[in-house]
């Protein structure tokens, strides 16, 4: 079941919180809106379920629009952010509940139950009453409960945000292979970009109500199409710097920087930003590789070591510094403060706005 | 087409509601807000009607008689309130902090005396101490005068035994709530436990304490029953409009009147300085970690747990006394320690009727104060809108008028017209309505702000409509929250008698107002036995409350 969102606004008095945003999202996809708090994403999902009305706009689940559909009518499962399960049933009874409501005969109702707690991992639960459960528990029931009524569309509205840590990346997993396996168009709303980046086959990242960018996510972390998304999507060194000189190099700051192929004419503001993994020490690379990229010397002013790698800053010149992270962990191959290094990068991997 | 059928669904919804909204302002205002303002208009007329005047408000301080019982209201309350707080606050704090011994029987016995009527207290405490009273006598003839317990130490004797609850209570709660993170951060800090509960601890639960004893002082100045029995001499300003009211036949009432106009200034002020003023300044949040109980020595905690019994029984003596002696023959006003049925039966026999209106009147009345109150609680939380806020403020309207004067305003306003409810058992069902009902829609509304509305949500996701939704899941978890209420409500009816007093006449008397009269004419075996039925009809739902219902509503919001 393809849906298609077309213009659709909704404002709250004189809150603006979804802005004219249209987006296609294609059959069995799972589709992540990405955004800071308040940037409508939530807003846009509870238009879609039919618990709010858009005034402008019309949502269309495959041809059919639904945005005038009570929302009971739409056939869609959702999870909330707080699980929603109902306290004075147990768990079959929560799992059921839709089934019941759908008049589907008991004996189905027996079977389909079993088969999707068991899915979720919940087999043996059934009896148990909500107040027996814990936290990631009662989110397996909220989805048993909305994966079993087998909907044509699957809502979920950071269903992972009131889990711990270590949970949320568990279940991330766990929600990405239900999806796959029952092949339901998924949206899912979050504000955790990491989660998105992980589970998402199309990111729609938001912010204010209006959509940035639309794209897989190694688009998106890759080739943010601008500022917002590119400070959104992972960690990112930001620089304002002005056009100076051939060949596209800038001064920042004093610091010298060539970031572009192109030639500039000079003067002009110019915003630009590099990944903290983009930049590497000579030791990192060979000779051939050395030949693309532009050297920048800098002091290194702090070191992290987490084990797996490395984080370093930067001291590029007065009041310039820029965050590394290196996979390098070789004893050998670790900088000290305090000393002096080679940075190099390679200016294609610059992103210029 | 499907769009616009549904849309005429959602208009149907929100209107559906609207109305509801509408109709149960005009309800209440039509039958409390305009009967109160007719009160309000007639303190300004003379006695014979007509003209508008000041002069009752110049009597009312010109002539002591007046701003006297005036005076006795306040000091009594006040009173009463001090006595509470001294009662309350270690109470409080002694079952919040330590283990004493059967916390939850000792925060029933305490409720006891709220849902029972206070004059019983009054009646029995006469029994014991008054003139003739048996404790009165056996003191006498070991040679030790008592003083007298009539008027103002009989009175504080009784509020503050039967109302110090309110103040305990909340204490507990509040010292019950503190998170325990703010007690350990203050000692890490340096702080002695001593210097700890001066400078954190009381603080935090003082707010919490004044709403007790501002509760205290409120019943204790709307009170009846009490100052009737047993302080005469120094009526308080509700007696004094209920004597004004009942004297003068046919004349316009215009004293009485002033008095109960002058009475509800005092509960209002009392109110606005509750909300305004203590409840902003409730830091108290849900714990993260409840704060430590501790354990103290089997020594110390026989002693804590033995003081604080010891404390339960006497308020609880009164009822004692009435029981037995309801069991006890009676020759003319004097009680005779021979097991007997007598009062049983005399009661019976003459007052079988009252009994009946009593049960009836309550069922009745509960049964509407649920219909109405509940949708009111759902419109306050989940149905807000600028109508809804008018309601919120207007059923709070009925906590700011006394009992009596109520039912003067009523007796009034549906004496003649186009609705004449005066003389009929309505009229009581009508007050009882609009004084209970309030407390049904805050307890609905209490239950429902807990209640999650993504269960609403999920209910509809899943494909039920939103009716059905209602019943499948907000009410069914509502449930048990309207049960309780309701059966409280039904106790603190059949226990009234400030309303009842001015309302009731001739073939719709209640057992409250038989017991009065009881009391009044010397007929102490009629009530003795009332008051034992009256326990009994209390206790027993009570029970049946505490047993079935895991969280226990106070009667104080």
């Amino acid at each position: 079941m393809s849906i298609r969102i077309v213009g659709v606004s909704k404002r709250f008095g004189s809150l603006e919180a979804v802005k004219n945003v249209s987006l296609e999202i294609n059959t069995g996809e799972f589709f992540t809106l990405l955004g800071p708090s308040g940037c409508g994403k939530t807003t846009l999902l509870r238009s879609i379920a039919g618990f709010n009305q858009p005034e402008a706009g019309e949502i269309y689940f495959g041809e059919k629009r639904i945005d005038r559909m009570s929302a009971h009518k739409r056939g869609i499962g959702m999870v909330f952010q707080n699980y929603a399960v109902f306290p004075h049933l147990t768990v079959r009874d929560n799992v059921a509940y839709g089934l019941k409501a759908r008049k589907v005969p008991g004996q189905e109702i027996g079977s389909r139950v079993e088969k999707t707690l068991q899915m979720v991992r919940l087999g043996g639960m059934e009896t148990r009453l909500p107040n027996q459960l814990s936290g990631g528990q009662l989110q397996r029931v909220a989805i048993a409960r909305a994966l079993v009524i087998e909907p044509q569309v699957l809502l979920m509205d950071e269903p992972l945000s009131n889990l711990d840590a270590k949970l949320r990346v568990e279940m991330r997993g766990e929600i990405r292979e239900l999806q796959r396996q029952m092949k339901i168009t998924t949206v899912y709303v979050t504000h955790d970009q990491e989660e998105a980046l992980s589970i998402s086959d199309r990111i729609a990242v938001m912010n204010l109500g209006v959509v940035e960018q639309v794209g897989k996510p190694w688009e998106v972390y890759s080739t943010p199409t601008n500022w917002f998304v590119a400070g959104f999507i992972g960690t990112t060194n930001f620089f304002e710097g002005e056009w100076a000189g051939p060949e596209g190099q800038v001064l920042v700051n004093g610091v010298r920087m060539k970031i572009s192929e192109q030639v500039r004419p000079a003067g002009g503001k110019v915003f630009f930003a590099i990944r903290p993994e983009a930049f590497k020490v000579a030791g990192q690379l060979t000779e051939e590789e050395r030949k693309g990229m532009v050297r920048l010397p800098a002091r290194v002013a702090k070191v992290e070591y987490l084990g797996y790698m490395t984080k370093y800053e930067l001291e590029l010149g007065k009041n310039l510094n820029a965050r590394m992270v290196s996979y390098d962990v070789l004893p050998e191959n670790l900088r000290k403060e305090g000393e002096s290094v080679d940075l190099f990068y390679d200016p294609k991997r610059v992103l210029v706005y | 087409m499907e769009g616009g059928e549904d849309k005429g669904e959602l208009f149907m919804k929100s209107s559906f509601w609207s109305l509801t909204t509408i109709l149960i302002f005009i309800v209440f205002f039509f039958f409390m807000i305009i009967p109160v303002i007719s009160l309000f208009t007639g303190s300004f007329q003379t006695e014979e009607g007509g003209r508008f005047t000041f002069e009752n408000y110049t009597s009312f301080m010109k002539y002591s008689s007046y701003w006297r019982s005036f005076s006795h209201s306040i000091i009594i309350g006040l009173i009463s309130a001090l006595g509470a707080i001294l009662v309350g606050v270690p109470m409080g704090f002694m079952v919040a902090r330590w283990n004493v011994m059967g916390k939850p029987i000792i925060i029933t016995l305490s409720t006891l005396p709220l849902m029972l009527p206070t004059f019983i207290a009054a009646f029995a405490w006469i029994i014991l101490l008054g003139r003739g009273g048996i404790i009165t006598k056996y003191l006498e003839a070991l040679g030790i005068q008592i003083g007298s317990i009539y008027g103002y130490p009989g009175m504080i004797l009784v509020f503050v035994s039967q109302l110090y609850s309110y103040v305990f209570l909340m204490t507990l709660s509040g010292f019950s709530s503190i998170d325990e993170s703010l007690e350990e951060a203050s000692r890490s800090l340096g702080a002695s436990p001593m210097r700890t509960f001066i400078k954190v601890s009381f603080p935090l639960v003082l707010p919490s304490i004044l709403s007790g004893a501002l509760l205290t002082f409120m019943s204790a100045v709307e009170n009846f029953g009490v100052p009737m029995v047993i302080a005469q001499q120094t009526p308080n300003l509700v007696v004094k409009a209920y004597v004004e009211f009942t004297s003068e036949v046919g004349k316009h009432p215009g004293m009485a009147y002033t008095l109960s106009v002058v009475l509800i200034f005092i509960t209002m002020a009392s109110l606005i300085v509750q909300r305004y003023y203590l409840s902003k300044r409730n830091f108290i949040q849900a714990a993260r970690g409840k704060p430590l109980v501790k354990q103290l020595t089997p020594g110390k905690r026989v002693a804590a747990s033995a003081i604080i019994y010891a404390v339960l029984i006497f308020t609880l003596i009164p009822f004692f006394v009435a029981f037995i002696l309801s069991f006890m023959e009676m020759r003319g006003p004097v009680f005779y320690p021979k097991f007997s049925l007598q009062s049983y039966i005399y009661a019976f026999e003459r007052s079988a009727r009252p009994i009946f209106n009593t049960y009836f009147l309550a069922t009745v009345a509960t049964l509407a104060s649920v219909l109405i109150g509940v949708p009111t609680g759902y419109i306050l939380t989940r149905r807000k809108s600028s109508y809804s806020s008018m309601l919120d403020i207007v059923i709070m309207l009925p906590f700011v008028i006394a009992g009596t004067i109520l039912g003067i305003a009523l007796i009034t306003f549906f004496n003649t017209g186009w609705l004449v409810l005066t003389g009929t058992w309505m009229i009581l069902a009508l007050s009882y309505v609009i004084r209970k009902m309030p407390f049904i829609a805050r307890s609905s509304a209490s239950i429902l702000y807990q209640l999650d509305p993504s269960l609403d949500e999920a209910s509809i996701s899943l494909g039920v409509s939103p009716m059905k939704t209602f019943y499948k899941v907000t009410f069914r978890l509502m449930m048990a929250g309207i049960v309780s209420g309701a059966i409280l409500s039904w106790v603190t009816i059949i226990s009234e008698l400030s309303s009842t007093i001015v309302l009731q006449t001739p073939g719709w008397s209640t057992m409250t107002v038989e017991m009065y009269q009881g009391i009044i004419s010397d007929d102490l075996g009629k009530a003795a036995a009332f008051s034992s039925i009256m326990i009994v009809s209390t206790i027993i739902p009570l029970l049946f409350v505490t047993k079935y219902f895991s969280k226990e509503q106070t009667p104080l919001l």
